[in-house]
């Protein structure tokens, strides 16, 4: 596409010079967008490897919890297990904190120490066997893991963001911005330079007339 | 323009994460909850594993001299994908973690900073040189 | 500062997460019914993680997808398989790939 120089522009020396500091200050915004933009594919790529890895972690043990809450309703029957899950504590709580890449804030979330004693976790004791414990057990883990991935996730969707938002920033000044600046740069130097040529030749004439009287 | 208008908007967004003071790892690793205040007025919190890690690292006596967060500074007249570590005991420890020869200033290249980047998350942070 | 964790899934999710410990459960019924559920947990103050199953979260519909492109910061949603392990064709973290970066950069991270 070629860059078409503003229409109304008025070639002096005074716009030459405002134009050339334009082109500057979008040339070192445009580079240091790029900088940001290069950094935030390093850390999405980052987090996308964590996420891959995590998954497949957190997947692994959520399967693992579900068999055992089956093995569990089978042997305690399901209705009983309904029950002793309504029985137990629901007070389990996530720290949610803020670290900051770049500027973009990401949620960090921490579970507070998930996994639990039988005592601790409330349902009653005699009318429940250990298959509840295991069950339990293995959905806090699956939990924790679960956490971790969140965390991640809500991360790479934040990086996401921001990353598109510069690379269309970084689009705009190289293709468009700075083209449309220098075509009008080069507009103007061109007009400067007839108007000078146009002075000189007049300069000439005159002189040439001068001397001709003389 | 509009665009001169986004560009100034964006460039003064671009280091807005960094703390409006550090703190040196000493006194990080002693915090109940290490981190800095951000200039946007959040908190940003340093991972304590972070923070062992780089004590394991570097010898204690650099630990009051090590200032948090370690800024990784993208100067564009470095040329793309290069960055430089600024302070003398972060520089020492980045050499150490990379397993370089280690100098004041210390400049890394892209794969580098990946790696920093990874083992410190939370503990290092982009600085983007306007001027 | 500290958040519960709130769960919707089929009764297994919600029995087995409640085992663990999570302050809130619902199971799935109908559409309404959970997408209200949800606007309820998004609204809470006191709620920062949602778990909620693929095949849940894949019959919202729309409906969900508007819930994750406007919600704020916290809670923070997650979709997690129930007990058959369904995973939906689509990968939404994919499709963030292609759309962040660019289609040739995919090609390259799928080898990497």
């Amino acid at each position: 596409m070629a860059a078409v120089a503003a229409a109304v522009v008025t070639p002096t020396r005074m716009e030459l010079l405002r134009l050339r500091r334009r082109v500057g200050l979008a040339q070192r915004g445009h580079d240091l967008l790029r900088e940001k933009m290069d950094a935030l594919v390093i850390e999405f790529f980052e987090v996308l490897r964590r996420i891959r890895d995590a998954r497949v972690g957190a997947l692994k043990q959520l399967s693992v919890a579900y068999r055992a809450l089956s093995t569990c309703s089978a042997a305690m029957g399901t209705i009983e297990t309904q029950q002793a899950s309504k029985e137990a504590r629901h007070e389990l709580e996530v720290e949610v904190s803020a670290r900051y890449i770049m500027g973009i804030a990401v949620p960090t979330l921490e579970v507070e120490k998930v996994e639990r004693s039988a005592l601790a976790r409330g349902y009653s004791l005699h009318t429940t066997s250990s298959l509840l414990d295991e069950a339990s057990r293995e959905f806090e883990k699956a939990l924790g893991l679960l956490v971790e991935l969140a965390e991640l996730e809500e991360s790479a969707r934040a990086i996401a963001r921001e990353l598109e938002k510069t690379k269309r920033r970084v689009n705009a000044l190289e293709y468009l911005v700075i083209p449309r600046l220098k075509a009008t740069l080069k507009f103007i130097m061109m007009r400067l330079d007839e108007m000078e040529r146009e002075n000189f030749l007049r300069l000439k004439r005159i002189k040439a007339m001068l001397e001709a009287r003389a | 323009m509009n665009i001169d208008r986004v560009l100034k908007f964006e460039l003064a967004r671009l280091n807005v994460h960094l703390p409006e003071q550090r703190i040196s790892l000493r006194d990080a690793l002693s915090s109940k909850r290490p981190g800095v205040k951000v200039r946007d007025g959040g908190i940003h919190a340093f991972k304590r594993g972070e923070l062992d890690f780089l004590a394991k690292t570097i010898p204690e006596v650099d630990w009051g001299r090590l200032y948090l967060p370690i800024l990784i500074a993208l100067d564009p007249k470095l040329g793309r994908g290069a960055a430089r570590i600024t302070g003398e005991a972060e520089a020492r420890a980045i050499s150490q973690i990379l397993g370089k020869k280690g100098k004041e200033e210390l400049l890394i290249y892209r794969p580098e900073v990946a790696i920093i980047r990874r083992k410190l998350p939370t503990t290092t942070q982009y600085f983007f040189v306007p001027g | 500062m500290s958040y519960k964790v709130a769960v919707i899934g089929d009764i297994d999710t919600a029995t087995g997460f409640a085992l663990a410990g999570v302050s809130y459960t619902y199971v799935h019924a109908d559409k309404d019914g959970t997408l209200a559920k949800l606007a309820e947990f998004m609204a809470s103050e006191e709620i920062g993680l949602v778990l909620i199953t693929h095949p849940i979260a894949e019959e919202l519909g729309a409906e969900f997808r508007q819930v994750m492109r406007l919600k704020k910061l916290l809670p923070v949603i997650l979709r997690i398989p129930d007990k058959t392990g369904y995973m939906p064709k689509v990968d939404e973290l994919y499709e963030l790939i292609k759309r962040a970066v660019g289609a040739e950069i995919v090609v390259r991270a799928e080898e990497g």
